[in-house]
Protein backbone atom coordinates (compact mmCIF):
# COMPACT_ATOMS: atom_id res chain seq x y z
CA UNK A 1 0.00 0.00 0.00
CA UNK A 2 1.60 3.56 -1.13
CA UNK A 3 0.71 6.22 1.53
CA UNK A 4 -0.72 9.52 -0.67
CA UNK A 5 0.69 12.41 -0.91
CA UNK A 6 4.35 11.39 0.08
CA UNK A 7 5.92 14.21 -1.57
CA UNK A 8 4.54 17.02 0.03
CA UNK A 9 6.17 18.16 3.33
CA UNK A 10 3.15 19.07 5.08
CA UNK A 11 1.13 15.37 4.47
CA UNK A 12 4.27 14.02 6.62
CA UNK A 13 2.50 13.83 9.82
CA UNK A 14 0.19 11.51 8.36
CA UNK A 15 2.48 8.73 7.70
CA UNK A 16 1.90 5.36 10.25
CA UNK A 17 -1.20 5.55 10.07
CA UNK A 18 -3.85 5.21 6.73
CA UNK A 19 -5.76 8.61 6.82
CA UNK A 20 -9.30 9.16 6.54
CA UNK A 21 -9.12 11.58 3.40
CA UNK A 22 -6.27 11.69 1.45
CA UNK A 23 -6.56 14.13 -1.68
CA UNK A 24 -3.37 13.99 -4.48
CA UNK A 25 -2.19 15.91 -6.85
CA UNK A 26 -5.94 17.08 -7.64
CA UNK A 27 -7.18 18.56 -11.13
CA UNK A 28 -10.31 19.93 -12.65
CA UNK A 29 -10.72 22.24 -15.40
CA UNK A 30 -14.33 23.68 -16.86
CA UNK A 31 -13.65 24.79 -20.13
CA UNK A 32 -10.88 27.29 -20.54
CA UNK A 33 -10.48 27.89 -16.25
CA UNK A 34 -8.15 25.54 -14.86
CA UNK A 35 -10.41 25.33 -11.71
CA UNK A 36 -7.87 23.32 -9.32
CA UNK A 37 -4.78 22.20 -10.23
CA UNK A 38 -2.27 20.25 -7.78
CA UNK A 39 -4.45 19.90 -4.66
CA UNK A 40 -2.91 17.61 -2.12
CA UNK A 41 -4.08 17.24 1.83
CA UNK A 42 -4.74 14.41 4.18
CA UNK A 43 -7.95 14.59 7.14
CA UNK A 44 -7.09 12.31 10.29
CA UNK A 45 -9.60 11.38 12.73
CA UNK A 46 -10.07 14.24 14.83
CA UNK A 47 -8.90 16.71 11.99
CA UNK A 48 -10.31 20.16 11.72
CA UNK A 49 -9.26 21.39 8.29
CA UNK A 50 -9.94 25.01 7.48
CA UNK A 51 -9.57 25.59 3.54
CA UNK A 52 -9.57 29.21 3.23
CA UNK A 53 -9.22 31.62 -0.57
CA UNK A 54 -10.71 34.17 -1.98
CA UNK A 55 -13.70 33.91 -4.18
CA UNK A 56 -13.26 31.54 -6.85
CA UNK A 57 -10.24 29.92 -5.73
CA UNK A 58 -11.58 26.39 -6.09
CA UNK A 59 -12.71 25.72 -2.59
CA UNK A 60 -16.34 24.48 -3.34
CA UNK A 61 -15.16 22.68 -6.69
CA UNK A 62 -12.98 21.01 -4.15
CA UNK A 63 -15.96 20.01 -1.74
CA UNK A 64 -17.66 18.69 -5.07
CA UNK A 65 -14.75 16.87 -6.12
CA UNK A 66 -14.45 14.46 -2.70
CA UNK A 67 -18.64 13.94 -2.78
CA UNK A 68 -18.47 12.91 -6.05
CA UNK A 69 -20.64 15.88 -7.39
CA UNK A 70 -17.66 16.67 -10.24
CA UNK A 71 -14.91 14.12 -11.58
CA UNK A 72 -11.69 14.96 -11.24
CA UNK A 73 -9.38 15.40 -14.42
CA UNK A 74 -6.46 14.47 -12.75
CA UNK A 75 -4.96 13.27 -9.40
CA UNK A 76 -6.57 11.24 -6.41
CA UNK A 77 -9.37 10.62 -3.63
CA UNK A 78 -8.59 8.44 -1.23
CA UNK A 79 -10.81 7.38 1.49
CA UNK A 80 -8.98 4.88 4.13
CA UNK A 81 -6.73 4.30 1.67
CA UNK A 82 -9.28 2.96 -1.68
CA UNK A 83 -9.86 5.54 -4.60
CA UNK A 84 -13.37 7.14 -4.48
CA UNK A 85 -12.88 8.77 -7.74
CA UNK A 86 -15.82 7.74 -9.99
CA UNK A 87 -17.96 6.32 -7.79
CA UNK A 88 -21.31 7.58 -7.48
CA UNK A 89 -22.25 10.51 -4.58
CA UNK A 90 -24.46 8.32 -3.18
CA UNK A 91 -22.08 5.99 -2.74
CA UNK A 92 -19.24 8.11 -1.58
CA UNK A 93 -21.82 10.01 1.23
CA UNK A 94 -23.06 6.09 2.79
CA UNK A 95 -19.03 5.58 2.98
CA UNK A 96 -18.88 8.42 5.57
CA UNK A 97 -18.89 11.73 4.10
CA UNK A 98 -21.50 13.71 4.75
CA UNK A 99 -21.75 17.21 3.22
CA UNK A 100 -23.40 20.73 3.20
CA UNK A 101 -24.02 23.25 0.96
CA UNK A 102 -23.07 27.01 0.83
CA UNK A 103 -26.47 28.14 -0.19
CA UNK A 104 -28.41 25.47 2.12
CA UNK A 105 -30.85 23.08 0.40
CA UNK A 106 -33.79 21.73 2.13
CA UNK A 107 -36.19 20.12 1.10
CA UNK A 108 -39.07 22.03 0.89
CA UNK A 109 -42.00 19.49 1.12
CA UNK A 110 -40.60 18.61 4.56
CA UNK A 111 -40.35 19.25 8.06
CA UNK A 112 -37.57 19.90 9.89
CA UNK A 113 -37.45 16.63 11.39
CA UNK A 114 -38.22 14.75 7.99
CA UNK A 115 -35.46 16.55 5.89
CA UNK A 116 -32.80 15.16 8.96
CA UNK A 117 -34.30 11.71 8.77
CA UNK A 118 -33.51 11.26 5.04
CA UNK A 119 -30.03 11.34 6.52
CA UNK A 120 -30.61 8.83 8.71
CA UNK A 121 -32.93 6.87 6.54
CA UNK A 122 -30.33 6.51 2.82
CA UNK A 123 -26.97 7.98 4.38
CA UNK A 124 -25.61 5.36 7.09
CA UNK A 125 -23.31 3.22 6.49
CA UNK A 126 -24.53 0.30 8.36
CA UNK A 127 -27.32 -0.03 5.88
CA UNK A 128 -31.38 0.25 6.17
CA UNK A 129 -33.02 1.95 8.54
CA UNK A 130 -36.85 1.95 8.85
CA UNK A 131 -38.74 5.26 8.96
CA UNK A 132 -39.74 5.40 12.01
CA UNK A 133 -35.77 4.57 13.54
CA UNK A 134 -34.71 7.30 11.38
CA UNK A 135 -37.40 10.03 12.47
CA UNK A 136 -35.88 8.90 16.54
CA UNK A 137 -32.61 9.15 15.31
CA UNK A 138 -33.51 12.81 13.59
CA UNK A 139 -34.23 13.97 16.95
CA UNK A 140 -31.34 13.04 18.81
CA UNK A 141 -29.32 15.06 15.88
CA UNK A 142 -31.53 17.99 16.39
CA UNK A 143 -30.90 17.89 19.98
CA UNK A 144 -27.63 18.40 19.47
CA UNK A 145 -27.43 21.35 16.96
CA UNK A 146 -30.02 22.95 18.72
CA UNK A 147 -32.96 22.77 16.60
CA UNK A 148 -35.22 20.91 18.89
CA UNK A 149 -37.98 23.11 19.45
CA UNK A 150 -38.79 23.80 15.93
CA UNK A 151 -38.62 20.13 14.60
CA UNK A 152 -42.26 20.16 13.42
CA UNK A 153 -41.51 23.59 11.26
CA UNK A 154 -41.65 23.10 7.83
CA UNK A 155 -38.45 24.15 6.51
CA UNK A 156 -39.36 27.19 4.77
CA UNK A 157 -40.47 29.32 7.83
CA UNK A 158 -36.33 28.63 9.31
CA UNK A 159 -34.72 31.64 9.64
CA UNK A 160 -31.48 31.27 7.76
CA UNK A 161 -29.14 30.34 10.60
CA UNK A 162 -31.50 27.54 11.42
CA UNK A 163 -31.58 26.64 7.71
CA UNK A 164 -27.49 26.27 8.04
CA UNK A 165 -28.21 24.24 11.42
CA UNK A 166 -30.35 21.93 9.24
CA UNK A 167 -28.13 21.30 6.64
CA UNK A 168 -25.87 20.64 9.50
CA UNK A 169 -28.08 18.11 11.16
CA UNK A 170 -29.23 16.40 8.07
CA UNK A 171 -25.61 15.60 7.29
CA UNK A 172 -24.96 14.33 10.72
CA UNK A 173 -27.76 12.28 10.71
CA UNK A 174 -26.04 9.93 7.85
CA UNK A 175 -23.32 9.01 11.06
CA UNK A 176 -20.52 10.41 8.88
CA UNK A 177 -16.85 10.28 10.10
CA UNK A 178 -16.06 13.11 7.86
CA UNK A 179 -18.00 16.37 7.44
CA UNK A 180 -17.55 18.78 4.48
CA UNK A 181 -18.79 22.27 5.45
CA UNK A 182 -19.24 24.72 3.08
CA UNK A 183 -19.47 28.16 4.20
CA UNK A 184 -21.91 27.44 7.52
CA UNK A 185 -21.18 30.85 8.92
CA UNK A 186 -21.85 32.61 6.02
CA UNK A 187 -24.14 35.53 6.81
CA UNK A 188 -24.89 34.98 9.98
CA UNK A 189 -23.91 37.79 12.90
CA UNK A 190 -21.75 37.93 15.69
CA UNK A 191 -23.57 36.01 18.08
CA UNK A 192 -24.96 33.42 16.12
CA UNK A 193 -21.40 32.54 14.57
CA UNK A 194 -20.35 31.68 18.37
CA UNK A 195 -23.03 29.40 18.06
CA UNK A 196 -22.32 27.93 15.40
CA UNK A 197 -18.99 27.46 16.23
CA UNK A 198 -19.75 26.20 19.62
CA UNK A 199 -21.90 23.57 17.41
CA UNK A 200 -18.96 22.87 15.16
CA UNK A 201 -17.28 21.59 18.59
CA UNK A 202 -19.30 19.98 19.79
CA UNK A 203 -19.09 17.43 16.70
CA UNK A 204 -15.51 17.19 16.24
CA UNK A 205 -16.08 15.96 20.31
CA UNK A 206 -18.27 13.53 18.83
CA UNK A 207 -15.44 11.80 17.34
CA UNK A 208 -16.22 13.64 13.74
CA UNK A 209 -13.35 15.01 11.05
CA UNK A 210 -14.32 18.44 9.69
CA UNK A 211 -13.14 20.53 6.65
CA UNK A 212 -14.64 23.24 6.53
CA UNK A 213 -14.60 25.94 3.90
CA UNK A 214 -14.49 29.15 5.63
CA UNK A 215 -14.25 32.86 4.90
CA UNK A 216 -14.52 34.37 8.46
CA UNK A 217 -11.01 34.03 9.82
CA UNK A 218 -12.12 33.83 13.76
CA UNK A 219 -13.97 31.04 13.18
CA UNK A 220 -10.41 29.22 11.35
CA UNK A 221 -8.65 30.50 14.20
CA UNK A 222 -11.35 29.40 16.77
CA UNK A 223 -11.65 25.47 15.50
CA UNK A 224 -9.11 24.56 13.00
CA UNK A 225 -5.78 22.91 13.48
CA UNK A 226 -4.67 23.49 10.18
CA UNK A 227 -5.52 25.24 7.25
CA UNK A 228 -5.26 25.43 3.71
CA UNK A 229 -5.14 28.32 1.46
CA UNK A 230 -6.06 27.85 -2.03
CA UNK A 231 -5.59 30.43 -4.45
CA UNK A 232 -6.87 30.39 -8.24
CA UNK A 233 -7.31 26.89 -8.10
CA UNK A 234 -3.27 26.26 -6.42
CA UNK A 235 -2.49 25.43 -2.60
CA UNK A 236 -0.64 28.77 -1.28
CA UNK A 237 0.26 26.90 1.74
CA UNK A 238 -0.63 24.70 4.97
CA UNK A 239 -0.23 24.65 8.26
CA UNK A 240 -1.43 26.14 11.80
CA UNK A 241 -4.15 28.68 11.67
CA UNK A 242 -2.47 31.54 13.51
CA UNK A 243 0.70 30.95 11.36
CA UNK A 244 -1.40 30.49 7.46
CA UNK A 245 -3.41 33.55 8.59
CA UNK A 246 0.14 35.45 8.90
CA UNK A 247 1.90 35.10 6.45
CA UNK A 248 2.39 37.84 3.87
CA UNK A 249 1.42 35.80 0.67
CA UNK A 250 -2.03 34.52 1.99
CA UNK A 251 -2.74 38.79 2.83
CA UNK A 252 -1.85 39.19 -0.51
CA UNK A 253 -4.10 37.10 -2.06
CA UNK A 254 -6.97 37.79 0.06
CA UNK A 255 -6.49 41.84 0.14
CA UNK A 256 -3.93 42.63 -2.62
CA UNK A 257 -0.21 43.47 -2.46
CA UNK A 258 -0.61 46.90 -1.87
CA UNK A 259 -2.22 45.93 1.52
CA UNK A 260 0.48 44.22 2.76
CA UNK A 261 3.27 46.01 1.87
CA UNK A 262 0.90 48.47 3.97
CA UNK A 263 2.02 46.68 7.55
CA UNK A 264 0.21 44.17 9.55
CA UNK A 265 -3.49 43.98 8.33
CA UNK B 1 -43.22 11.49 -13.23
CA UNK B 2 -43.64 14.87 -14.38
CA UNK B 3 -42.77 16.87 -11.84
CA UNK B 4 -40.03 14.57 -10.14
CA UNK B 5 -38.22 13.53 -13.64
CA UNK B 6 -38.87 16.62 -15.51
CA UNK B 7 -39.97 13.88 -17.76
CA UNK B 8 -43.29 14.46 -19.97
CA UNK B 9 -43.88 10.66 -20.74
CA UNK B 10 -45.36 10.57 -24.56
CA UNK B 11 -45.34 7.10 -24.21
CA UNK B 12 -48.40 7.41 -21.12
CA UNK B 13 -51.25 6.08 -23.18
CA UNK B 14 -48.95 3.31 -24.92
CA UNK B 15 -48.56 1.61 -21.53
CA UNK B 16 -51.78 2.41 -20.63
CA UNK B 17 -53.03 0.39 -23.53
CA UNK B 18 -49.83 -2.22 -23.13
CA UNK B 19 -51.94 -2.83 -19.78
CA UNK B 20 -55.32 -3.09 -21.32
CA UNK B 21 -53.88 -5.87 -23.92
CA UNK B 22 -52.61 -8.22 -21.11
CA UNK B 23 -56.43 -8.27 -19.22
CA UNK B 24 -57.59 -8.88 -22.79
CA UNK B 25 -54.96 -11.92 -22.92
CA UNK B 26 -55.55 -12.75 -19.61
CA UNK B 27 -58.90 -13.22 -19.79
CA UNK B 28 -59.70 -14.26 -23.87
CA UNK B 29 -56.65 -17.20 -22.60
CA UNK B 30 -57.29 -18.19 -19.54
CA UNK B 31 -60.59 -16.56 -18.63
CA UNK B 32 -58.80 -14.52 -15.64
CA UNK B 33 -61.55 -12.06 -14.61
CA UNK B 34 -60.29 -8.61 -15.74
CA UNK B 35 -60.56 -7.02 -11.75
CA UNK B 36 -58.49 -10.04 -10.93
CA UNK B 37 -55.60 -9.51 -13.87
CA UNK B 38 -54.96 -5.72 -12.59
CA UNK B 39 -52.29 -7.00 -9.97
CA UNK B 40 -50.41 -8.58 -13.00
CA UNK B 41 -50.95 -5.64 -14.87
CA UNK B 42 -49.57 -3.32 -12.36
CA UNK B 43 -46.18 -5.78 -11.84
CA UNK B 44 -46.11 -6.32 -15.77
CA UNK B 45 -45.85 -2.32 -16.33
CA UNK B 46 -43.87 -2.16 -13.24
CA UNK B 47 -41.08 -3.76 -14.36
CA UNK B 48 -41.12 -2.07 -18.28
CA UNK B 49 -41.21 0.65 -16.56
CA UNK B 50 -37.96 0.26 -14.16
CA UNK B 51 -36.39 -1.58 -17.57
CA UNK B 52 -37.01 1.89 -19.57
CA UNK B 53 -36.16 4.46 -17.26
CA UNK B 54 -32.70 2.59 -15.91
CA UNK B 55 -31.67 1.17 -19.67
CA UNK B 56 -33.00 4.31 -22.17
CA UNK B 57 -34.68 7.00 -20.42
CA UNK B 58 -31.89 7.87 -17.03
CA UNK B 59 -28.99 8.45 -20.17
CA UNK B 60 -31.03 12.18 -20.86
CA UNK B 61 -32.56 12.83 -17.29
CA UNK B 62 -30.07 16.02 -17.82
CA UNK B 63 -30.43 16.84 -20.92
CA UNK B 64 -33.29 19.53 -22.14
CA UNK B 65 -37.01 19.22 -21.85
CA UNK B 66 -37.05 18.77 -25.63
CA UNK B 67 -34.97 15.73 -26.22
CA UNK B 68 -37.29 13.89 -23.11
CA UNK B 69 -39.71 14.99 -25.73
CA UNK B 70 -38.34 13.31 -28.91
CA UNK B 71 -37.33 10.07 -26.74
CA UNK B 72 -40.45 9.27 -24.92
CA UNK B 73 -42.14 10.20 -28.52
CA UNK B 74 -40.01 7.34 -30.39
CA UNK B 75 -40.79 5.15 -27.24
CA UNK B 76 -44.16 5.49 -27.67
CA UNK B 77 -43.78 4.51 -31.90
CA UNK B 78 -41.53 1.58 -30.50
CA UNK B 79 -44.70 0.28 -28.18
CA UNK B 80 -47.59 0.88 -30.48
CA UNK B 81 -45.24 -1.01 -33.34
CA UNK B 82 -44.72 -4.02 -30.78
CA UNK B 83 -48.79 -4.24 -29.94
CA UNK B 84 -49.32 -4.26 -33.19
CA UNK B 85 -47.38 -6.68 -34.68
CA UNK B 86 -48.24 -8.54 -31.49
CA UNK B 87 -52.27 -8.28 -31.17
CA UNK B 88 -52.99 -6.93 -35.08
CA UNK B 89 -54.61 -3.47 -35.02
CA UNK B 90 -57.98 -5.26 -34.48
CA UNK B 91 -60.31 -3.45 -31.77
CA UNK B 92 -60.70 -6.06 -28.48
CA UNK B 93 -62.30 -5.90 -26.04
CA UNK B 94 -63.41 -7.29 -22.44
CA UNK B 95 -67.30 -8.67 -22.20
CA UNK B 96 -67.63 -10.85 -19.32
CA UNK B 97 -70.86 -12.06 -17.61
CA UNK B 98 -71.47 -8.66 -16.01
CA UNK B 99 -70.49 -6.43 -18.21
CA UNK B 100 -74.26 -5.78 -19.08
CA UNK B 101 -75.20 -5.67 -15.51
CA UNK B 102 -76.08 -2.10 -14.07
CA UNK B 103 -76.96 -0.25 -10.35
CA UNK B 104 -80.32 0.70 -10.85
CA UNK B 105 -80.25 4.22 -8.39
CA UNK B 106 -83.92 5.72 -8.92
CA UNK B 107 -83.61 7.43 -12.60
CA UNK B 108 -79.96 6.27 -12.87
CA UNK B 109 -78.80 3.27 -14.08
CA UNK B 110 -74.59 2.98 -13.42
CA UNK B 111 -72.68 -0.08 -15.25
CA UNK B 112 -71.42 -1.89 -12.25
CA UNK B 113 -68.23 -2.42 -14.23
CA UNK B 114 -67.82 1.37 -13.93
CA UNK B 115 -68.58 1.50 -10.52
CA UNK B 116 -65.83 -1.04 -9.68
CA UNK B 117 -63.46 1.00 -11.70
CA UNK B 118 -64.51 4.08 -9.34
CA UNK B 119 -63.35 2.02 -6.40
CA UNK B 120 -60.24 0.64 -8.03
CA UNK B 121 -59.86 4.36 -9.16
CA UNK B 122 -59.76 5.74 -5.05
CA UNK B 123 -57.98 2.58 -3.99
CA UNK B 124 -54.58 3.32 -6.52
CA UNK B 125 -55.16 7.42 -5.30
CA UNK B 126 -55.12 5.78 -1.55
CA UNK B 127 -51.92 3.50 -2.66
CA UNK B 128 -50.32 6.38 -4.50
CA UNK B 129 -50.49 8.81 -1.47
CA UNK B 130 -49.17 6.13 0.82
CA UNK B 131 -46.27 5.46 -1.54
CA UNK B 132 -45.22 8.97 -1.48
CA UNK B 133 -45.88 10.10 2.07
CA UNK B 134 -45.45 7.25 4.18
CA UNK B 135 -42.17 4.89 2.85
CA UNK B 136 -39.05 5.24 2.19
CA UNK B 137 -39.69 4.98 -1.80
CA UNK B 138 -41.43 7.82 -1.01
CA UNK B 139 -39.61 9.76 0.90
CA UNK B 140 -36.64 8.99 -1.69
CA UNK B 141 -38.70 10.34 -4.72
CA UNK B 142 -39.87 13.24 -2.98
CA UNK B 143 -36.20 14.15 -1.74
CA UNK B 144 -35.16 13.66 -5.73
CA UNK B 145 -38.03 15.47 -7.29
CA UNK B 146 -36.89 18.41 -4.90
CA UNK B 147 -32.96 18.53 -5.31
CA UNK B 148 -31.35 16.02 -6.85
CA UNK B 149 -27.95 16.88 -5.72
CA UNK B 150 -28.69 17.46 -2.20
CA UNK B 151 -30.74 13.63 -2.45
CA UNK B 152 -27.53 12.54 -3.53
CA UNK B 153 -25.21 13.64 -0.99
CA UNK B 154 -27.92 12.27 1.61
CA UNK B 155 -26.98 8.57 -0.06
CA UNK B 156 -30.12 8.18 -2.14
CA UNK B 157 -29.01 6.52 -5.42
CA UNK B 158 -30.02 8.70 -8.14
CA UNK B 159 -30.62 6.46 -10.66
CA UNK B 160 -32.44 4.20 -8.74
CA UNK B 161 -35.06 6.59 -7.16
CA UNK B 162 -35.96 7.77 -11.05
CA UNK B 163 -36.45 4.14 -12.57
CA UNK B 164 -38.85 3.63 -9.31
CA UNK B 165 -40.60 7.18 -9.94
CA UNK B 166 -40.96 5.84 -13.47
CA UNK B 167 -41.48 2.28 -12.56
CA UNK B 168 -44.70 3.32 -10.16
CA UNK B 169 -46.30 5.38 -12.48
CA UNK B 170 -46.13 2.81 -15.60
CA UNK B 171 -47.61 0.27 -13.55
CA UNK B 172 -50.55 2.70 -12.57
CA UNK B 173 -50.81 3.22 -16.06
CA UNK B 174 -51.21 -0.23 -16.84
CA UNK B 175 -53.84 -0.52 -14.38
CA UNK B 176 -56.08 1.86 -15.85
CA UNK B 177 -55.37 0.29 -18.84
CA UNK B 178 -56.49 -3.18 -17.85
CA UNK B 179 -60.23 -1.29 -16.35
CA UNK B 180 -60.62 0.44 -19.89
CA UNK B 181 -60.76 -2.57 -21.34
CA UNK B 182 -63.59 -3.54 -19.25
CA UNK B 183 -66.01 -0.77 -20.91
CA UNK B 184 -63.71 0.16 -24.06
CA UNK B 185 -62.96 -1.73 -27.15
CA UNK B 186 -59.05 -1.06 -26.97
CA UNK B 187 -56.45 -0.93 -30.01
CA UNK B 188 -52.52 -0.25 -30.22
CA UNK B 189 -52.95 3.23 -31.40
CA UNK B 190 -55.66 4.18 -28.87
CA UNK B 191 -53.58 5.31 -26.40
CA UNK B 192 -53.26 9.10 -27.68
CA UNK B 193 -55.62 10.66 -26.03
CA UNK B 194 -55.00 9.25 -22.57
CA UNK B 195 -51.57 10.64 -22.68
CA UNK B 196 -53.06 13.81 -23.65
CA UNK B 197 -55.37 13.70 -20.59
CA UNK B 198 -52.82 12.95 -18.47
CA UNK B 199 -51.19 15.65 -19.42
CA UNK B 200 -54.18 17.61 -18.90
CA UNK B 201 -54.82 16.56 -15.21
CA UNK B 202 -51.96 16.54 -14.19
CA UNK B 203 -51.29 20.60 -14.98
CA UNK B 204 -54.98 21.10 -14.09
CA UNK B 205 -54.48 20.31 -10.59
CA UNK B 206 -51.03 21.42 -10.47
CA UNK B 207 -47.66 19.09 -9.55
CA UNK B 208 -46.67 17.28 -6.81
CA UNK B 209 -49.45 16.09 -4.61
CA UNK B 210 -52.06 13.31 -5.37
CA UNK B 211 -54.64 15.14 -3.81
CA UNK B 212 -54.17 18.00 -6.51
CA UNK B 213 -54.39 15.54 -9.02
CA UNK B 214 -57.32 13.46 -8.40
CA UNK B 215 -59.22 16.88 -8.07
CA UNK B 216 -57.69 17.84 -11.32
CA UNK B 217 -58.68 14.55 -12.81
CA UNK B 218 -62.31 14.92 -11.33
CA UNK B 219 -62.55 18.17 -12.69
CA UNK B 220 -61.60 17.38 -16.02
CA UNK B 221 -63.76 14.24 -16.24
CA UNK B 222 -67.02 16.54 -15.50
CA UNK B 223 -65.88 19.37 -17.89
CA UNK B 224 -65.63 16.77 -20.48
CA UNK B 225 -69.29 15.47 -19.66
CA UNK B 226 -70.64 18.88 -19.34
CA UNK B 227 -69.39 19.64 -22.89
CA UNK B 228 -70.89 16.37 -23.95
CA UNK B 229 -74.48 16.70 -22.56
CA UNK B 230 -74.66 20.40 -23.26
CA UNK B 231 -77.34 20.90 -25.79
CA UNK B 232 -76.33 21.99 -29.39
CA UNK B 233 -72.71 20.65 -28.69
CA UNK B 234 -72.03 16.77 -29.87
CA UNK B 235 -69.70 15.41 -28.02
CA UNK B 236 -66.65 16.17 -30.35
CA UNK B 237 -66.83 19.34 -28.87
CA UNK B 238 -66.09 17.97 -25.38
CA UNK B 239 -62.37 17.71 -25.59
CA UNK B 240 -62.51 21.42 -26.94
CA UNK B 241 -64.35 22.88 -23.85
CA UNK B 242 -62.17 20.75 -22.00
CA UNK B 243 -58.89 21.74 -22.94
CA UNK B 244 -59.97 25.29 -23.55
CA UNK B 245 -60.79 25.23 -19.72
CA UNK B 246 -57.15 24.20 -19.22
CA UNK B 247 -55.96 27.21 -21.34
CA UNK B 248 -57.82 29.62 -19.40
CA UNK B 249 -56.58 28.00 -15.80
CA UNK B 250 -52.99 28.17 -17.03
CA UNK B 251 -53.38 32.10 -18.03
CA UNK B 252 -54.69 32.35 -14.47
CA UNK B 253 -53.00 30.53 -12.45
CA UNK B 254 -49.69 28.63 -13.82
CA UNK B 255 -49.15 26.45 -11.10
CA UNK B 256 -52.21 24.67 -11.65
CA UNK B 257 -55.63 24.98 -9.47
CA UNK B 258 -54.11 23.51 -6.27
CA UNK B 259 -50.46 23.39 -7.16
CA UNK B 260 -47.47 25.38 -4.98
CA UNK B 261 -44.87 27.48 -7.01
CA UNK B 262 -41.30 26.07 -6.55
Amino acid sequence: MESAGGILPWSEWGHNSVSLLAVNDLGKRFGGVQALQGVSFTVQDGDVLGIIGPNGAGKTTLLNCVSGLFRPDRGDIRWQDRSIVGQAPYRIARLGIGRTFQIVRPFPSMTVRENTAMGALFGQPAGRLQPAEALRQADAVLDLVGLADKRSHPVLRLTVPDRKRLEVARALAMRPRLLLLDEVMAGLNQVEVEQALEMVRQVRASGVAIVLIEHVMKVIVGVCNRALVLNLGRPLLEGPPSEVLRDRRVIEAYLGERYARGGDA
Amino acid sequence: MWGILNIVNLAHGALVIAGGYLTWLLYSRWHVDPFLSLPVDAVALFVIGYALQRGVINRIIRAPLLFTFLLTFGLNLILVSVLLLLFTPDYRSVTTSYSGSRLELGSIAVPYIRVASLAVAILLAAILWLILNRSRTGAAIQAVGADRDAAQLVGIDLRHAYALTFAIGAAFAGVAGGLISTFQAITPTAGDPYTLQAFAVVILGGLGRVSATVAGGLLFGLIEILGQSTPGLGSGYANAIAFAVLVIVLAFRPQGLLGRLA
